[in-house]
């Protein structure tokens, strides 16, 4: 149950409707859609920073759905589960990412590792991360890579905290597909 | 350009209003059937608070905008009104809207002040029989507003009349219940330029008791109006329905810089379509 009523379409104040041009467009629009001027420049950045970009779509969806299950946010775990299988992570992967098996079982490679390990020192904090893991991720992935994907997974921890304080409900379509698949 | 060297301009060529509205409440004395706010005595007053709304208006007119109106709820409840208006007319011409039903002699004394300044006190009355009038306003408010009435002008203060009734009694010439209304308000030295007849909007407890006339966002004329739950289009948006705030108009939470809802307004206003505002006539 969210906190606050996600705004429908006909509630949706003035500078927010272009968000609901395409049909619904998910609760953290709707619930952002609160204050417009905030969502007016946030949603133009989280495009930028979760869409498309110079990183590859599986890492994209590996920091995300990682970051997500060490925050433990229900509503992101979920949407980000689909959405990582649709970018071709395997079933074993995206249940190590989870954390629902080992990491290093459903990743053999020392890169995705590293990369894995950067997300969890980034994301579980406190402090700069440990300058093992900062070494190990700098030699896999250039500067601007390691610039992109820290912000991704401050990012997404932003939205973790958003959407698990405001108990944002899982869109039905991503509940159906979690239980064809068997995640629920 | 800055959003005070577009708003001159866009207020030179009509294509904006020079009014800002503030709501400096929203509860009232009265729980009129076809209030937009919803208000009545007990509900959550929204208060709009003095310093706030001086500041709004100083920062209003630097923007350039040339006129203020403040509306409620029934704004004359708040105990500092009287001194705010004067505060606030010091910076823009202003016009109060009331149900007319607080002005005591008591009261009218506090705002004699008001007879050398630019404020206009605009008062409710749709019909000119205290039976009809008093259904949809509320016992004893016909009365009380023609006790009201004279006392205010021979204070020298500017009053006007605004009449709400449905569409279908709005026609090119008065009806006779309209004629004898208009009898009343020149008996007690309001000409007929200080009497407006406008259309009850669907919204709020309107829209709950199926009266008015629907009105979207190109029906009313955009006059950039600031709440305590942000700013909104036209004084007719913050509306309440059913006990919950009407958002589709909303423009910005923000109200402090009023430059950020004055730029949000410009921008999409920029992109509006004719609309029908003036064909309504809701004012």
């Amino acid at each position: 149950m969210s906190l606050v009523p996600l705004l429908d379409a006909q509630q949706a104040p003035l500078p927010a409707q272009e968000f609901y041009a395409d049909g619904d467009p998910g609760p953290i629009v709707a619930a952002l859609a609160h204050v417009p001027e905030v969502l007016e420049v946030t949603l133009p950045f989280l495009g930028v920073v979760l869409g498309p970009s110079a990183l590859s779509l599986r890492t994209k969806e590996i920091v995300i759905l990682r970051t997500s299950a060490v925050l433990a946010c229900r509503y992101c775990v979920d949407t980000h589960t689909v959405a990582a299988r649709d970018a071709d992570l395997s079933v074993d992967e995206v249940r190590a990412l989870r954390g629902e098996a080992e990491v290093a079982g459903a990743f053999p490679d020392p890169a995705d590792r590293s990369l894995i390990g950067w997300v969890d020192a980034v994301a579980l904090g406190p402090g700069t991360p440990p300058p093992e893991v900062a070494a190990a991720v700098s030699a896999s992935v250039g500067e601007a890579a390691l610039v992109e994907l820290t912000l991704l997974t401050a990012t997404t921890l932003l939205l973790n905290r958003f959407a698990t304080s405001l108990g944002l409900p899982t869109s039905p379509e991503t509940l159906r597909r979690l239980g064809e698949e068997g995640w629920r | 350009m800055s959003v005070a060297e577009r708003i001159g301009p866009a207020i030179d060529a009509g294509r904006m209003s020079g009014r800002v509205w503030l709501y400096t409440n929203y509860h009232c004395n009265l729980a009129c059937s076809y209030c937009l706010t919803s208000s009545a005595p007990k509900v959550d007053p929204r208060l709009l608070e003095p310093a706030a709304a001086l500041r709004l208006a100083e920062e209003a007119a630097d923007l350039g905008f040339r006129e203020l109106g403040i509306t409620g709820g029934e704004p004359f409840l708040l105990t500092w009104l009287p001194e705010l208006l004067v505060d606030l007319a010091a910076l823009l011409p202003v016009t109060v809207l009331s149900n007319g039903t607080l002005f005591t002699p008591k009261l009218v004394e506090r705002l004699r002040a008001l007879a050398d300044l630019p404020v206009a006190i605009q008062i409710s009355l749709d019909r000119p029989d205290p039976v009809a009038n008093d259904a949809m306003r509320g016992p004893e408010n016909f009365a009380r507003v023609l006790a009201a009435l004279p006392r205010l002008v021979e204070a020298g203060i500017t009053v006007r009349l605004a009449t709400t009734v449905e569409l279908e009694e709005i026609g090119p010439g008065k009806t006779p219940e309209q004629e004898r209304l208009c009898a009343l308000h020149r008996s007690v030295g309001i000409g007929d330029d200080d009497h407006v007849i406008r259309p009850i909007v669907r919204r709020g407890r309107a829209a709950t008791g199926g009266m008015g006339v629907p009105a979207t966002r190109d029906d009313l004329e955009p006059e950039l109006t600031v709440t305590a739950d942000g700013a909104f289009w036209s004084p007719f948006a913050p509306t309440v329905t059913a006990g919950r705030l009407d958002t589709e108009l909303l423009l910005t939470r923000t109200v402090v810089p009023l430059a950020k809802p004055a730029s949000t307004r410009l921008r999409l206003f920029e992109g509006r379509p004719p609309g029908h505002d003036t064909t309504l006539g809701i004012r």
